[in-house]
């Protein structure tokens, strides 16, 4: 099977597993929060091997491009939020070639964990969890158990959250989870608002930053997010809960599809 | 350069304009058609400059120099030298509208008239004068002296130079300008709206409980405040009442519609720290 040749010289055979002291985690899923995870997981002492398309460079030394899944995964990260036909495929795939006791922690912003879990044969392994670009820096994470996930499970995902140095908030499973549904609402009400060009959007940001004290303007928060992102939480959200509140600016939706921000003509 | 300022009202909104102009050093008149209500301003106002004097954020002469520029009136004509007044009364169009054609009638055809109201429609209120064009909406956030940005409303008829004259004005007082046209909420109202309104509706559905989700939003989202603590501090009566004016206003648009959870709380009399009990309970006003 190993097609790989080994440049080693020396007649004896290397153990298998190097670094034998390190867990490894395997990461799928959209840029940028691969590249993030990248960080955040071999910063915190993780062999780190990934597979994702459109992935800006990242340090070799850090983590490893592979499509082939490596051996001895102990954890396994999807974070797919934009192409759910991909992130299906992703989940099949781990779902299959990891051992069943592996779990696998899933962005579940813009599907449900449980949706997700119906897609995979080992249901029990599966958890979901809030990635969204820039998000990995934060202290606290929004984790949604399924009601497959034993508590074996959750315990897993909570250490190795700790081991990255978050703390976990154990939410119910739901499309857009906590943060991402109110920041995206924020978000949309801001492209509204510049739509109706009620203001600017400078002006935007610095009403809410002065006169609310949000840390940072909702236009700003778009351009940290990425306009994708935004879009793909609110269509789930609209989706899933099939409410007019959850009506997409029109404004919005052509900056997700165009990737610029609308210009006045 | 405004020299002369009209205030008309003297509660909380009004008498907190009329300080922070005095401070600016403008002239302010602070009309209120009760004698009791203007008298009590007074005296809020007094402890209120003594205080900043206590807590060495004015010295004794500028909280009396700003004390004497603020002349209370009970007479609209009082108003007529002004270069702007404001208006801060209650959120009533007809009253509103009453009072600017008054306020017209009053003032010398270069007054700007202004109002404070952050939930009715300027354009309706100007449409009661014949100067629409010296009409404006001067949103000025509670608490006054803190908040730095003022929402300016402009309608379709508001001249570039009567927004000229309010963008030096509120130069004058320290004031951020944001500019905004006329329409529901304008912007800071309406875009806090979904910072509350999407965390009661998460709680509605049960995702997480009131603590949770200010601790995500807090740690996760970096805000220094969660949406239910911010809430209570607002006040969930005040909070609701901006609401069905959005709601309203927008003639029903499902996004601002308000919440049962927060109909309930405030049916039920629990409005927040300052009834002592909101989404949290408060002993001496601490969580």
């Amino acid at each position: 099977m190993a097609k790989k040749k080994t440049r080693t010289r020396r007649p004896e055979v290397m153990p298998r597993v190097h670094q034998p002291e390190k867990a490894v985690v395997y990461i799928l899923g959209d840029s940028p929060m691969v590249e993030e995870y990248i960080v955040l997981c071999s910063s915190h002492g993780y062999a780190v091997a990934y597979d994702a398309e459109g992935i800006g460079a990242v340090d070799a030394s850090l983590a490893r491009k592979t499509a082939k899944m490596p051996e001895n995964v102990s954890f396994a990260l999807e974070l797919t939020n934009i192409d759910l036909e991909k992130k299906r495929k992703n989940l099949e795939a781990l779902d299959k070639a990891l051992p069943v006791t592996t779990a696998i922690v899933s962005s579940s912003v813009t599907v449900s964990a449980t949706e997700q879990s119906s897609w995979i044969h080992h249901k029990s392994r599966l958890v979901g969890f809030c990635s969204l670009p820039t998000l990995s820096t934060a202290s606290l994470v929004e984790v949604a158990p399924t009601v497959f996930s034993p508590a074996e499970t959750i315990q897993v995902v909570q250490r190795f959250f700790k081991s990255v140095g978050k703390e976990i908030e154990l939410v119910q499973d739901r499309v857009g989870m906590v943060f991402p549904r109110i920041v995206c609402q924020i978000i949309n009400e801001a492209a509204f608002v510049l739509q109706e060009e009620v203001a600017s959007p400078q002006d935007i940001d610095l009403a809410m930053k002065l006169g609310a004290n949000f840390p940072f303007g909702p236009i700003e928060w778009a351009d940290k997010l990425g306009m994708q992102q935004v879009y793909a939480v609110l269509s789930a959200l609209h989706r899933d809960l099939g409410e007019e509140r959850y009506r997409i600016s029109p404004l919005l939706r052509q900056m997700a599809l165009s990737g610029s921000w609308w210009k006045r003509m | 350069m405004v020299k002369h300022l009209g205030i008309v009202g003297a509660g909380t909104m009004g008498a907190a304009i009329a300080q922070l102009a005095a401070l600016a050093g403008i002239d302010v008149v602070l009309y209120d058609i009760n004698d009791t209500v203007l008298r009590q301003a007074l005296e809020r106002l007094k402890r209120s400059l003594n205080k900043a004097v206590e807590i060495g954020e004015l010295t004794a002469e500028q909280s009396t120099d700003a004390f004497t520029r603020i002349h209370p009136r009970t007479r609209l004509i009082d108003l007529s030298h002004s270069d702007i007044v404001i208006e801060a009364v209650i959120e009533d169009l007809r009253i509103k509208k009453d009072l600017f054609k008054h306020l017209e009638a009053g003032t010398k055809p270069t007054t700007i008239l202004a109002s404070n109201t952050s939930s009715l429609s300027v354009t309706a209120i100007a449409s009661a004068t014949h100067r629409p064009e010296k009409v404006v909406g001067l949103h000025f956030l509670y608490p006054v002296e803190i908040v730095k940005i003022v929402e300016v409303a402009r309608t379709e008829e508001t001249s570039e130079e009567t927004l000229q004259r309010c963008r030096d004005f509120l130069n004058q007082l320290g004031k951020t300008v944001i500019s905004v046209t006329d329409s529901p909420g304008f912007i800071f109202n309406r875009i806090v709206h979904p910072f509350h309104s999407e965390a009661l509706q998460i709680l509605g559905e049960h995702v997480a409980d009131a603590e949770q989700i200010d601790r995500i939003m807090k740690s996760e989202g970096g805000f220094p405040f969660g949406p239910f603590e911010s809430l209570d501090i607002v006040g969930l009566d005040v909070s609701l009442n901006t609401t069905k004016a959005l709601f309203e206003s927008s003639s029903g648009d499902s996004r601002f519609r308000p919440h049962p959870i927060q109909k309930r709380m405030v049916e039920s009399g629990h409005l927040g720290k300052k009834s002592g009990r909101g989404f949290y309970t408060y002993e001496e006003g601490k969580k």
